[in-house]
């Protein structure tokens, strides 16, 4: 089914909106994070960079609708190892820990791609095999596939974007239909060595080969923030601090002294929402919320009216990736979880981040717009 | 299938809700307390140190001051990854020409402290600073921040009395906050003199800045300013002009001196001279000089350790200060304190007569005599004239009658009547109070008992008897003065930076001296005839002198084989006293050398023309400095020299 104007009426006008709506408010966080009201500001350039990340993210949208969804399953293959061969490529001659490859005038980040097409592959996975996730074997497959790309990026340590892979693929299995016991024996069995090796760790000193030290203090901080209150703990302890004195209404725009006299770390990217808390306040934190509640909302309306089960895992798998970002990025900004590196989707600063979150976006609005009940 | 989704969506509400819950619970139920925190973030108080007290002589010259400096710093923490402390030196110095050397012997010092900023250099000059500050893309760390520094304006003057500054000891630190003070480490405190000595007026109370600052404590704006509140000003009784002049006059003598001795293998060279001139009615002093003395801007921007050292292990000793710290026998000095036990309490009168037949003195059952100064017997002197004479054996005489009537103690009893073995309490840090030997400190010490020979030595000031020459002025002023024995004091008046007195010294009695008027008066006629009869043995230098001056010489032996002090203390004039002058001449074998030095002093003081072909030097602020006039310093020498040929003790 190529292009139709006609298609265009499908549309859930709620989805395009509701990230508009998310955009805007991230440039105006950013604007003030990046202190564009200082004379001496260079802001205005972060700010041109995340429009024309918009911009091309918008181009990707429009012409990924050309498509049907359909043959990114019948290519998935192909994406799915060629991206993966470039992560290894990464690994090989990159040696930074940012797992960014320098293109000129842009710099691409593979792991935020990847992200779109593990779940692409992983869809038609699923979807291939859904009822041998009745039996224990048929996990095998799709954790493999999942595995790739969580050990390649973990290894570039960048322990966040590697535990949305994971969450990725228990979302995607559990929308699947997967046996939810087996899904408890693998993942729970799993969190429940990862817990036994870093109690060792901490009571036997044996090595931990899958954590990076800095990444235990993060874990360690997230339990106990007042261990080092100007070292590892500074970065939560200054959100917080950011957020709570924003109180009800927030301190106004650019008026946020955390956010301004620099206090607060990572501002305009990792940590955007406490700069959000801090200037808006609760209701600036609550709208925020509630926007992202009503995106993820309608798409897995979007994922349930899905003409195929594939175009539903993907939706599925699209509201699992962005779902874990919203509460790892907003949870550990609340202290509610440990401080990992990623960002909020559609407010972040960041085109990698701002370009993949829109093409998922995009993917979306192509699997809402070839739904199944095409009424005239 | 569709139950899963319905279990997603009620997922995602679930934890969005526990978001809410948790922002609400920070914003909302804590949200006071965290705008708090966030208010305490941004505001820094930072401390604006006061500017130290000056210093002002008794006509209002300012003598010592504050002015900017500028000190280079690396903080270790920002040196960039690209750059190592070695090679970021290097590109310093290449850049400003400051020696490499010295700058990583001071990093290694200060990274053993572990410092956060460690000072590489203190006060550079103002190109310096430019040339940093215009590269500090390419010197991350690299730091120049301002500070004031103690100006000295003459730093050659009165070096021992005012006295430099320094870092606080960690000793220093301790005790002043114990007192109550405020004083953190790396302040500026005083280490010497009236630095230290009135350093809780001069250091003022520092005041504080609000600021706004980012978490890299950078300053943003500034909210508020308490001023500080500028160090008291002291007013001294110095006078910088006759400070100046017997600094001058002191150098150029003491050039002299030594010059002669060295061609002289009879004499030993002379290891300093230093005066005092005080007020005899209040204990004013109003200039007391030490020489060889030191530049005291070489300490005001801290002094370089080897700097220190060398003036440290000067054999001349140039930092101590003698006229305070010299623990010396007064020689014929004492006889005055002599001469009033024995008018007190052997009913001595001044017509009393004694007869010196052989210029030696016997005590009985004891071989060896004690001997004049002078070589012959003096025939029939009376007392008055004894003292004139400095005649030993009289008063070997007089010690031996104390002894025989009141054993060892009624001399050192008087000694201690006239201030000896006590501080005098001048405002100075670190006096010392000598010492008077008596019976009981004999048995403590070498544990045997007094002896005769005890009395005889200590009643012509020898002995184990220790003076400084700031008590033996002091004793001068008293009989001078009709008794009273005042505290000496450089400062006058403590004002505010608004000039307002805040402490006013009075003259302030020590003691008023227990002997009668006539017994004083004895002393005077004897110190009058010292100097005014041909007689006398400063009668050459003065006798003539358009003022009348009353005055003691003293020549005090170190030990038998060991040079000796010359002293001189006199007052004029006679009738009114005035000013008091005290001149020791440390190892300078005579007193002798030391009369055209007073002599000059008393000139300089009454306006009365100086000798032949002596040249005041002008005084100029530092650098330059007090400069000294070395030509025709030799006169004053070769006048006096057959003076005292006759005339010495």
């Amino acid at each position: 089914m190529q292009w139709n104007r006609k298609l265009i009426n499908n549309l859930n006008w709620y989805i395009p909106l509701s990230v508009l709506l998310l955009i805007i408010i991230g440039m105006i966080a950013i604007s003030s994070a990046v202190e564009i009201n200082k004379v001496d500001s260079n802001g205005m350039i972060a700010l041109q960079r995340q429009v024309v990340a918009v911009m091309l993210g918008i181009i990707l949208i429009i012409a990924n609708l050309f498509f049907d969804y359909r043959v990114f399953k019948y290519y998935s293959d192909i994406i799915f190892l060629s991206t993966a061969g470039i992560l290894v490529v990464i690994l090989v001659i990159g040696r930074t820990s940012s797992g960014w490859i320098n293109l000129g005038l842009i710099n691409f980040q593979p792991s935020e791609l990847a992200k779109i097409v593990l779940i692409l592959v992983l869809a038609g996975v699923i979807d291939d095999n859904q009822d041998e996730l009745q039996y224990l074997i048929g996990f095998f497959k799709p954790i493999t596939y999942a595995l790739i790309p969580f050990v390649l990026v973990l290894l570039q340590n960048d322990l966040g974007t590697s535990l949305v892979f994971l969450a990725i693929l228990i979302g995607m299995l559990f929308a699947g239909g997967a046996n939810v016991r087996f899904m408890l024996l693998i993942f729970g069995g799993g969190l429940l060595v990862i817990i036994a090796f870093i109690v060792c760790h901490f009571w036997f000193d044996t090595p931990l080969f899958f954590l990076k030290e800095y990444q235990l203090n993060r874990l360690v901080v997230f339990i106990n923030p007042g261990v080092d209150p100007i070292g590892i703990g500074y970065n939560l302890i200054q959100s917080k601090i950011a957020l709570g004195s924003g109180q009800l209404i927030g301190k106004g725009l650019f008026a946020g002294t955390q956010n301004q006299l620099h206090f607060l770390p990572e501002k305009h990217t990792d940590f955007i929402f406490s700069v959000i808390g801090e200037e808006f306040g609760f209701l600036g934190v609550v709208l925020v919320i509630l926007i992202y509640l009503l995106l993820l909302w309608q798409m897995l309306n979007v994922a349930r009216k899905a003409r195929d089960n594939y175009g539903r895992l993907v939706v599925i798998g699209i509201s699992s990736m962005f779902f874990f970002h919203i509460f790892e990025n907003i949870g550990m900004t609340m202290g509610l979880m440990p401080i990992t590196g990623l960002p909020l989707p559609f407010i972040s600063y960041g085109g990698n981040s701002m370009i993949s979150s829109l093409l998922a976006i995009g993917l979306v609005i192509n699997i809402n717009i070839r739904r199944k009940k095409i009424l005239f | 299938m569709d139950r899963r989704i319905v279990i997603f969506k009620i997922l995602i509400i679930a934890v969005f809700v526990v978001l809410i819950i948790q922002a609400a619970y920070l914003q909302l139920i804590k949200g006071e307390y965290y705008y708090q925190l966030s208010e305490g973030n941004r505001i820094s108080l930072r401390p604006i140190s006061a500017p130290r007290g000056k210093m002002i002589d008794r006509q209002g010259n300012i003598l010592v001051n504050n002015k900017l400096s500028h000190n280079l710093y690396l903080l270790p923490n920002e040196i960039s990854i690209e750059h190592t402390p070695q090679s970021l030196l290097e590109k310093l110095s290449g850049l400003t020409g400051i020696d490499l050397a010295t700058m990583q012997k001071n990093f290694l010092m200060g990274e053993q402290q572990r410092s956060a900023a460690v000072i590489l250099k203190r006060n550079i000059p103002l190109e310096i600073k430019v040339i940093v500050e215009e590269n500090s893309d390419e010197l991350p760390g690299v730091l120049v921040k301002d500070s004031t520094i103690r100006d000295y304006v003459y730093g050659e003057l009165a070096p021992h009395s005012i006295g430099y500054v320094g870092e606080i000891s960690l000793n220093d630190l301790q005790q002043f906050n114990e007192l109550g003070y405020d004083y953190k480490g790396g302040d500026v405190v005083g280490i010497t003199g009236l630095e230290r000595e009135y350093e809780f007026h001069l250091k003022g109370r520092s005041g504080l800045e609000r600021l706004e600052v980012n978490s890299r404590g950078e300053k943003i704006n500034s909210l508020g300013i308490k001023p500080p509140l500028p160090g008291h000003n002291l007013i001294l009784n110095l006078d910088m002009e006759l400070q100046h002049y017997v600094e001058c006059l002191l150098q150029e003598q003491f050039n002299y001196l030594r010059e002669y001795a060295e061609n002289d293998p009879e004499l030993h060279t002379p290891e300093g001279v230093a005066a005092i001139v005080l007020d005899p009615n209040s204990g004013a002093v109003l200039a007391m000089a030490n020489i060889p003395g030191f530049n005291l801007n070489d300490f005001a921007g801290g002094i370089s350790q080897d700097r220190y050292n060398q003036l440290l292990y000067d054999p001349l000793e140039p930092l101590w200060n003698d006229p305070i710290k010299a623990e010396v026998p007064p020689g014929s000095i004492f006889k005055l304190v002599t001469g009033t036990a024995a008018v007190e309490y052997l009913g001595i009168k001044a017509e009393t007569e004694f007869i010196d037949d052989s210029g030696k003195y016997y005590l009985p059952n004891w071989s060896r005599p004690f001997r004049n100064w002078h070589k012959k017997g003096e025939g029939k002197l009376d007392f008055v004239k004894s003292i004139a004479r400095s005649n030993n054996i009289v008063f070997y005489d007089l010690g031996y009658r104390l002894y025989l009537k009141y054993q060892g103690e009624k001399l050192a009893e008087t000694a201690r009547e006239y201030g000896l073995g006590q501080q005098t309490g001048i405002d100075l840090p670190r006096e010392v109070a000598g010492l008077v030997p008596d019976g009981d400190w004999k048995w403590e010490t070498r544990g045997e008992g007094w002896y005769p020979g005890d009395s005889v030595n200590l009643s012509i000031g020898q002995g184990d008897l220790q003076t400084t020459p700031i008590q033996l002025i002091n004793i001068v002023s008293a009989i001078a003065n009709g008794g009273k024995l005042y505290r000496p004091f450089l400062v006058d008046q403590i004002v505010n930076a608004a000039g307002e007195i805040v402490v006013d010294y009075k003259p302030r009695l020590n003691r008023v001296l227990p002997f009668r008027d006539s017994t004083l008066a004895i002393l005077r006629e004897g110190m009058y005839q010292a100097t005014n009869s041909s007689y006398g043995t400063a009668g050459k230098q003065f006798k003539d002198f358009p003022i009348k001056v009353a005055g003691k010489t003293g020549t005090a032996q170190t030990g038998t084989s060991r040079p000796n002090h010359g002293f001189f203390v006199g007052y004029a004039p006679y009738q009114e006293p005035e000013i008091a002058v005290l001149v020791f001449l440390e190892k300078g074998n005579s007193s002798a050398y030391t009369l055209p030095i007073a002599a000059n002093i008393f000139r300089k003081y009454f306006g009365l023309e100086s000798l032949e072909g002596e040249e005041e030097t002008e005084l100029a602020p530092s650098p330059e400095g007090a400069e000294l006039n070395s030509e025709n310093q030799g006169n004053l020498l070769f006048q006096f020299l057959y003076e005292v040929f006759s005339n010495d003790e």
